[in-house]
């Protein structure tokens, strides 16, 4: 089964993405922010992350940066999930090694839509 | 609803549209006419109903039947058709075409996402033979609604993120500031929508190379299918491709045309197929 890592500061957001992504036949872990995600990645780097952009202690696209100058850090597969949501931002994400984005209000079908464009589903 | 106004909308789906309702799907005509009846101050389907009865308006009446139609689409909902056409089936087309004029038909398009799909994987075809074709898309839908939605090419936040991927929105469409997403100019200078019964003939249409009918054969009554089937085929040039939907049956329901032997998923006139003939 596929590790998916969820990275948000809200409960709610992780609870809901992670009933989506569990639905998938993923194995769900959580993170409250990008620095808990990398100790998390550091010990078992999952196939995909799912990222919030606004975090405390380290915010989602510090934590991209981080990920992909780690040892097998350009492994996972990161699908940005955030309010952010205009154009600039985006190219931001793309340029950091995001290589999907959903934009915030998600449901199941947007999850799969987007998991299944990078080859997860 | 009464059984009567479910029967009364069964028969104006079916001489309107060819649809066809199952009693089991009386839901769905709750859930399609849901809009129309609260924007005219409805209570019930059976007052709907008893309104076209009383006074008939044939406006209205076209309306009510588009409605009922069904709206399900999304970007690149037939992938794998898309992959076959771009990949297989234009190039082919291409290479017996004197003026290097392509003419594509997305028949009952909805709310054009099928269209600009197929525009935007053709777009992607850089470097190749296709790149420099004249192409022209049309697109066509039995609701007036759909093809101006379609023909706006403006489209909602939930929309752009099922079928297209993160690259093909942002190089394909730009964002408004209330979040919603418009199809750029590139895309549409080869891309156009019309209104069209498929019941009806549509020679003015002219003749296409590839034609895409995905979603609209499986719930008409047969002898709808059959018409549909007709006017497509009508409007296939000599050695055309026609193609359905991945998970809609087509055999034996018209002799004008037989599956394609060289094109996995295709369709040809009957009594061509001249490119497997050449092969």
């Amino acid at each position: 089964m596929k590790h998916c890592l969820i990275v948000d500061d809200s409960r709610v957001v992780r609870t809901v993405a992670g009933r989506i992504i569990q639905d998938l036949s993923f194995t769900v872990s959580e993170a409250a922010h990008g620095a808990e995600a990398l100790e998390i990645c550091r010990k078992d780097m999952p196939d995909a992350i799912l990222l919030d952009w606004n975090m405390p202690v380290m915010n989602g696209l510090d934590f991209l940066r981080a990920l992909r100058r780690e040892d097998h850090g350009k492994d996972p597969v990161v699908v940005f999930c955030t309010n952010e949501n205009d154009s600039e931002h985006i190219s931001e994400a793309i340029r950091a090694g995001a290589n999907e984005y959903i934009m915030k209000p998600f449901d199941a079908e947007i999850v799969e839509s987007k998991f299944a464009e990078v080859g997860l589903v | 609803m009464q059984e009567s106004t479910f029967n009364e909308l069964a028969d104006l789906a079916l001489r309107n549209s060819g649809q066809h309702f199952a009693p089991t799907k009386s839901y769905l005509m709750d859930a399609r006419l849901s809009s129309i009846s609260r924007r005219e101050s409805f209570a019930t389907l059976d007052d709907l109903v008893q309104c076209l009865k009383a006074r008939p308006n044939p406006r209205f009446e076209q309306e009510v039947a588009s409605a009922l139609t069904s709206k399900k689409t999304r970007f690149f909902a037939e992938r794998e058709t898309i992959e076959q056409i771009v990949a297989h089936a234009l190039p082919q087309r291409l290479k017996l075409s004197k003026s290097g004029k392509l003419r594509i038909w997305c028949a009952g398009v909805s709310t054009g996402q099928e269209a600009w799909s197929l525009a935007m994987r053709i777009r992607e075809q850089v470097g190749s033979p296709l790149a420099s074709a004249q192409l022209e898309i049309i697109g066509s839908d039995l609701s007036v609604d759909c093809i101006e939605t379609a023909k706006r090419g403006v489209y909602g936040h939930f929309d752009v993120q099922k079928g297209l991927s993160i690259h093909r929105l942002m190089t394909n469409l730009n964002r408004h500031d209330n979040g919603e997403w418009e199809i750029k100019d590139e895309l549409r200078d080869t891309v156009f929508f019309r209104r069209q019964n498929l019941l009806n003939p549509a020679s003015d249409l002219g003749g296409f190379d590839v034609i895409l009918c995905s979603n609209v054969i499986s719930g008409l009554a047969k002898p709808a299918k059959r018409q549909v089937l007709e006017t497509l085929c009508k409007q296939m040039l000599p050695d055309a491709y026609l193609f359905f939907g991945s998970d809609e049956a087509i055999e034996g329901l018209s002799s004008s045309i037989k599956p394609s032997r060289d094109m996995r998923g295709a369709f040809v006139r009957a009594g061509t197929d001249s490119a497997t003939a050449a092969a």
